[in-house]
């Protein structure tokens, strides 16, 4: 094995280079998780919501499930659905397996148990008396709904970042249910486990700086707007 | 605006075994112009009873009159949620300047104009661009009450508005309430402070287990050894069981 410094220059040389297969690889690993977010984000900030301000029957039954959830283990959400997508399990007919369609469904249901809980801490932060307000200034439920949420949304942009987080670095799901093809289902912690059996670290180098930049890049962002909106002392 | 009147409001809190009733049968009129005082020690049930007249909180039992409409609590609760206005102790702010707070009460094309009018009502004006959150509670308020000014409810309900200010920002508070009570918005004060709002009161409600007992005519001392002797007489009747306990009423 090179050293590190010659293995991390070559890995940043990779990047710079513009290497096709490299850049294919960061495309599909964002595109997917970007997608699955983007779809489990707005049920899942509506069932915090309910979970923070509607009584309803099993409402403390369903908190505790998602928050069961939170610590199920990637590698058995993608076997259940591995199990559900293969050709012999119920929803085999739909040949989702080894596609991208089966990392999105991974990747929602990883990261819908750390939106749901996280968006529902976020709405309980909100005192009763600003839901009521909002209704007593004769706002509908939706617009009061919307005043609260630009309460929280410091809340709810962690609850965001803290999923994608989870997702785009998981590996576990990813690989039981994409199969790791080239240019189709390979992602990149999919591609640094591979790469790193193979002993080419230079390319899972290059890679972990992209995960590493990314989360750099987004707590910075959050931490941009908390500032932005913290208040202002006298 | 026609009256609105409440029949036989009632409340219980707590599980099966521990049953508190908090209001027991009241019947209250709120009246285009008129000022009530609703005094009571801590616990007694009057933020209770003025979050039931708000609409916002569910009563076990209710009937809203309105005109000649009557119906009971849950189909009045959207009439409930557009004419009457309820304002805590110590008013919500929301995230941003006294300006988009006050936004948030009104909208439509003369919006800002009318926020502008509002905020030399309310003595507003050097205020309009600070954080609401960062305000005194004397300011916030003046800034609820200027909010109640834009969506000009027919009912005023406020859980203690003065409590814990000094007596200039007191005295503007008072001196707003008075200009709703001259537009002939009907007001309900929850508070202690009887004598701060003498001039503006013109009835006087004492709520003592649950019950509501007009004591306009009776003053703060006499009212104080009448609450005494009343009390002393139901833990009496309790304690020989003359009269049931009022968790076993109904």
């Amino acid at each position: 094995m090179e050293s590190l410094g010659a293995t991390t220059l070559e890995a940043i040389t990779l990047l710079l280079s513009g290497d096709e297969e490299l850049w294919d690889i960061i495309g599909i690993s964002f595109q997917i998780s970007t997608t699955a977010i983007l779809i489990a984000i707005v049920p899942a900030i509506l069932i915090g919501f309910a979970l923070a301000y509607a009584e309803f029957p099993g409402r403390r039954l369903l908190i505790s499930f998602f928050n069961t959830l939170l610590a199920v283990p990637a590698v058995v959400v993608g076997l259940t659905l591995y199990i559900l997508l293969s050709r012999q399990g119920p929803l085999g007919e739909w040949k989702l397996l080894f596609t991208q369609t089966s990392m999105v469904l991974g990747q929602i249901a990883l990261s819908f148990p750390i939106l749901v809980a996280m968006s529902h801490s976020a709405f309980q932060s909100a005192e009763i008396r600003a839901w009521d307000t909002a209704r007593t200034l004769g706002s509908n439920p939706l617009s009061s709904f919307l005043i609260i949420m630009r309460e929280v949304r410091f809340g709810l942009f962690s609850a965001l970042l803290a999923g994608y987080g989870r997702i785009i670095a998981e590996v576990g799901a990813s690989m039981m249910l994409g199969g790791n093809i080239l240019n189709y289902t390979r992602n990149i912690p999919t591609a640094i486990a591979l790469e790193t059996s193979k002993g080419e670290f230079a390319q899972g180098i290059a890679l972990g700086i992209i995960l590493v930049s990314m989360a750099f890049l987004l707590t910075m962002t959050l931490q941009y707007l908390q500032g932005r909106g913290a208040l202002v002392h006298e | 605006m026609s009256d609105i009147k409440f029949i036989g409001v009632e409340k219980t809190y707590g599980r099966k075994k521990q049953l508190k009733r908090i209001l027991d049968d009241i019947d209250i009129t709120l009246t285009r112009g008129e000022c009530i005082l609703l005094t009571g020690k801590n616990g007694c049930g009057k933020s209770t009873l003025l979050r039931i007249l708000s609409g916002m909180l569910k009563p076990d039992e209710a009937t809203v009159i309105t005109g000649l409409q009557s119906s009971n609590w849950k189909k009045s609760r959207k009439l409930l949620r557009n004419q009457v206005m309820y304002l805590y102790q110590e008013p919500y702010m929301f995230d941003g300047t006294v300006y988009r707070n006050l936004s948030y009460a009104i909208s439509g094309v003369d919006a800002k104009q009318k926020i502008n009018q509002v905020l030399e009502w309310a003595d507003l004006k050097h205020r309009e661009n600070t954080e609401a959150k960062c305000l005194s509670g004397g300011e916030k308020q003046r800034v609820a009450l200027a909010q109640a000014w834009l969506k000009q409810p027919d009912v005023l309900l406020l859980d203690e508005p003065t409590a814990n200010m000094d007596d200039t920002s007191r005295k503007s508070t008072e001196a707003l309430l008075k200009k709703f009570k001259d537009t002939g918005t009907a007001l309900l004060i929850a508070s202690h402070d009887i004598n701060h709002f003498s001039h503006i009161m013109d009835k006087r409600f004492a709520l003592i287990d649950g019950e509501l007992n007009d004591v306009t005519n009776i003053s703060e001392s006499s009212q104080n050894n009448h609450d005494d002797q009343m009390n002393s007489v139901k833990k009496y009747a309790n304690n020989i069981s003359l009269f049931p306990q009022n968790t076993q009423k109904k």
